[in-house]
């Protein structure tokens, strides 16, 4: 499976009569896309605006941030299944804009975790999408609408914008092209170098709202799955979007999925890159050993790998099914490296650990999403929501947006942390 | 924090010694109280030397390894009381190297003077001294040999940390923008925290590196090392039970309505009890009690809290004179990635109270 991902780099976004890029700059018709986005009739109104590093705007009630992508070749293809119809993601060519992105709010959502972002100040600082220009939507719930139903509009929302602009950029020259070509039935002939497969804990149950899970998958959600090989291209080419809800991860994230890059720039070289085995967290012990062994034997006996890396979704039980199918792999002889990471900044790490194998020897930390942040209000403007929207602090205290100081776990801060392995911070004891 | 440009002359120091360093004799003086003297003593000298022009050590307090221990906080306090008249911005205590009293005693004092006069207090320990245990959370303690002739090590290591904490670097290594330094780097044992740190290579490429090592046979480092637990031995049962008082515990976060003891629903460190008879009558209230734990799924427990901690079925028992007497309170906390030391650690402090209060067995439950 061959992907061409053209990119072309945004320096400027404006509004415009046509949206279009030209030397750089994309053009944005603010009343054609509103109109495309209210063509769903789940959704009322919607908020578009465009926002810009430094400025003094904290954008709150988050759901996701989305790379403007959209498919060059082929009809009907974008984020099968969410917009477009449903084929399999990942070959062809793909235009992708750099140094824009899509940042989609849902202000009137209940959910305790909702993520923000700020434009300026610290927040930007700590941010990887502080310094990207954005468009902004934040829509309303249509009369009638289901809440949850209102969700995965507006979820669906920020794809379509992500689309609509890569589309407007057509004929901008390419800056740059990406190939991810990846034949993975003739990696099986026979090299001296060690085949590496990824384990991609895709979602976690326990954080559903309402209990519905959320949809992220080819337009579907995966409470039910049992572990599924997939081509990385499918994940980088949007078969697979974040949740609906920012905890370390979202489309953005996915789109540039850094582990499964990573393996792709060492494939040939140090290594076999053998593929992709993704599964979901279990939530009872029954379906935990389904999804430990059934993972763990298709990474050894259908992908025939040496070595897996295992990468996991927010929370405990995410942390405690990763080892179980670590364990698993260890046992069929399949070395393993395991991401975690600490759910308290109290103890030492190894106290924070929620697994205990020997043979689990290689644990690669990330950041402790976790760890408590404080940042003084440097924002002067509100999107998507108000100053006085809640921002989550563990301590038994109502916290608003405006508030002088906040004081939020960092999770709660799009783009600081990013659960497949792109963020250049590492837990450690102090 | 104060820098030391910021201050009006020198920085002022005061250090902790015990009898023997502090030049008041051996172990026939080691019951002897609190003494001040004016500058440095000792091994404050070569503080003082390290230290140069950065600082002055204007008082030295001295006091007997045995005094300290006979009670340790008491002493600690009555040491703060005369560190607090000197305007101290740094404290210094030891380093006390492998010696236990003393250990102790300066782990106590840093504690004490930390707390009250909110200053960075350093002192310095061998690995195996208690009182690396007993106070790394609440003083930088630098790692030190075993014996005094590591002094010259002990005190450079307890200058150079003192100095970057009083200096705190412009840019800030940790996402939190705290100023912590590197315990790698300063030579100090962690401080039972962690802390997210920025690096060169993303964790991407750390897992594939190390992955590849792995598989090559050749070294590698995990970033975290696993666990080892100790076993513990299952106590003798009670002789009688249905003359036994029994309480419940449970890490289920079921709290009275309020939260009034702050439990948080996840990564919790607190606990707390909470009387049977107004939380859980037998007739159930659903407006008294709540759950905070967001770690399940509590629609059973908020519908029925007997679920969760079993009162009504242990009522039954006593009413029939099988169990003896159902203790009054219930012990709750809410256990949702709390890491194990502190579980340890609630267990512990749980277990003296129920023996204080004449308690002979408990149940715990959980979710």
């Amino acid at each position: 499976m061959r992907l061409e991902i053209e990119c072309i780099d945004i320096d400027d976004l404006q509004p415009g009569p046509k949206t279009r890029a030209e030397e750089h700059v994309l053009y944005v018709d603010l009343k054609e896309l509103e109109e495309l986005i209210l063509r769903d009739s789940r959704l009322a109104t919607v908020d578009i605006r465009l926002v810009y590093p430094e400025d003094k705007v904290r954008i709150v009630n988050l759901m996701d941030v989305v790379q403007p992508r959209c498919k060059v070749d082929k009809v009907d293809a974008d984020f099968p299944g969410f917009v477009g119809k449903m084929q399999i993601a990942g070959s062809g060519r793909t235009r992708s804009l750099r140094g824009v992105g899509v940042l989609v709010a849902d202000p009137q959502t209940t959910r305790k975790y909702s993520a923000f972002l700020d434009m300026s100040g610290q927040g930007a600082e700590m941010s990887v999408y502080g310094c990207l220009r954005h468009v902004v939507l934040a829509p309303t719930r249509a009369e009638g609408t289901e809440e949850r139903d209102f969700e995965d509009a507006v979820k669906i929302a920020g794809l379509k914008t992500a689309v609509y602009l890569a589309r407007g950029a057509e004929g901008h020259p390419v800056d740059h092209t990406e190939v991810f070509d990846l034949d993975i039935p003739s990696q099986r002939a026979k090299s001296d170098l060690p085949r590496v497969a990824y384990y991609y804990q895709l979602y976690s149950p326990q954080h559903d709202h309402k209990g519905i899970s959320d949809a992220c998958y080819y337009g579907t959600d995966v409470r039910h799955f049992t572990p599924t090989i997939l081509h990385p291209n499918e994940v980088l080419d949007g078969g697979v979007v974040g949740a609906h809800t920012i905890r370390s991860l979202d489309t953005y994230t996915v789109q540039n999925h850094a582990l499964i890059r990573e393996l792709y720039k060492r494939n040939g070289k140090d290594l076999i890159f053998a593929g992709v085995v993704a599964g979901v967290v279990a939530l009872d012990p029954a379906a935990k050993a389904r999804q430990s062994t059934m993972a763990a034997s298709l990474v050894k006996n259908v992908l025939g790998a040496d070595g897996v890396i295992l990468s996991k979704v927010h929370g405990g039980m995410p942390h405690v099914d990763l080892g179980l199918i670590a364990d698993e792999c260890e046992k069929l002889g399949v070395k393993t490296a395991v991401f975690a990471h600490p759910l308290v900044s109290a103890g030492t790490l190894t106290d924070g650990l929620l697994f205990n194998s020997e043979a689990l020897n290689l644990i690669v930390m990330m950041g402790g999403v976790l760890e408590r942040a404080k940042i003084p209000l440097d924002a002067e403007r509100f999107l998507g929501g108000t100053a006085d929207t809640h921002i989550y602090c563990p301590d038994p205290i109502i916290q608003r947006a405006g508030d002088p100081m906040v004081d939020f776990e960092e999770f709660l801060l799009a783009g600081v942390h990013d659960h497949l392995g792109g963020s250049r911070i590492i837990v450690k004891d102090y | 924090m104060v820098s030391m440009d910021e201050r009006e002359g020198q920085l002022k120091v005061v250090h902790y010694l015990n009898q023997f360093f502090g030049q008041l004799g051996g172990e026939d003086t080691a019951d002897v109280g609190f003494v001040v003297k004016d500058g440095p003593v000792g091994p404050g000298r070569a503080l003082q030397k390290a230290l140069g022009d950065e600082a002055e050590i204007v008082a030295t307090v001295i006091c007997g390894d045995n005094y300290f221990a006979k009670e340790p906080e008491g002493a600690a306090q009555e040491g703060v009381a005369l560190v607090a008249g000197y305007d101290a911005g740094l404290f210094f205590a030891g380093p006390a190297f492998q010696a236990g009293r003393y250990g102790v005693a300066c782990g106590a004092m840093c504690k004490a003077v930390g707390e009250a006069l909110h200053i960075p207090v350093i002192t310095g320990m061998f690995e195996e001294n208690p009182g690396v245990e007993m106070y790394r959370r609440n003083a930088f303690i630098c790692k030190t040999g075993e014996s005094a002739r590591g002094m010259t090590d002990a005190v450079n290591c307890m200058v150079k940390l003192g100095i970057r904490l009083m200096t705190p670097p412009a840019q800030a290594e940790l996402v939190s923008r705290e100023n912590i330094p590197s315990p790698e780097e300063y030579g100090y044992f962690p401080r039972l925290i962690n802390r997210n740190v920025y690096t060169d290579k993303t964790v991407a490429e750390r897992s594939v590196d190390k992955l590849l090592a792995k598989l090559r046979g050749e070294p590698f480092d995990t970033e975290v090392q696993l666990p080892t637990f100790e076993r513990i031995a299952i106590p003798p049962a009670i002789k009688d039970v249905s003359k036994a008082e029994i309480a419940f515990v449970s890490d289920g976060g079921l709290v009275p309505a309020g939260n009034p003891d702050g439990l948080s629903g996840r990564g919790n460190l607190r606990w707390a009890t909470y009387e049977i008879d107004t939380f859980l009558p037998e007739k159930i209230d659903s407006s008294v009690y709540e759950v905070v734990h967001t770690g399940y799924f509590p629609v059973e427990v908020i519908a029925n809290p007997n679920r969760l901690v079993p009162v009504d079925a242990m009522r039954d028992l006593v009413k029939s004179g099988q169990a003896g007497r159902l203790h009054r309170t219930f012990f709750s906390t809410s256990g949702n990635a709390t890491v194990a030391r502190r579980c340890a650690e609630m267990g512990v402090e749980m277990g003296a109270e129920m023996k204080k209060r004449g308690v002979e067995a408990a149940i715990l439950t959980s979710t």
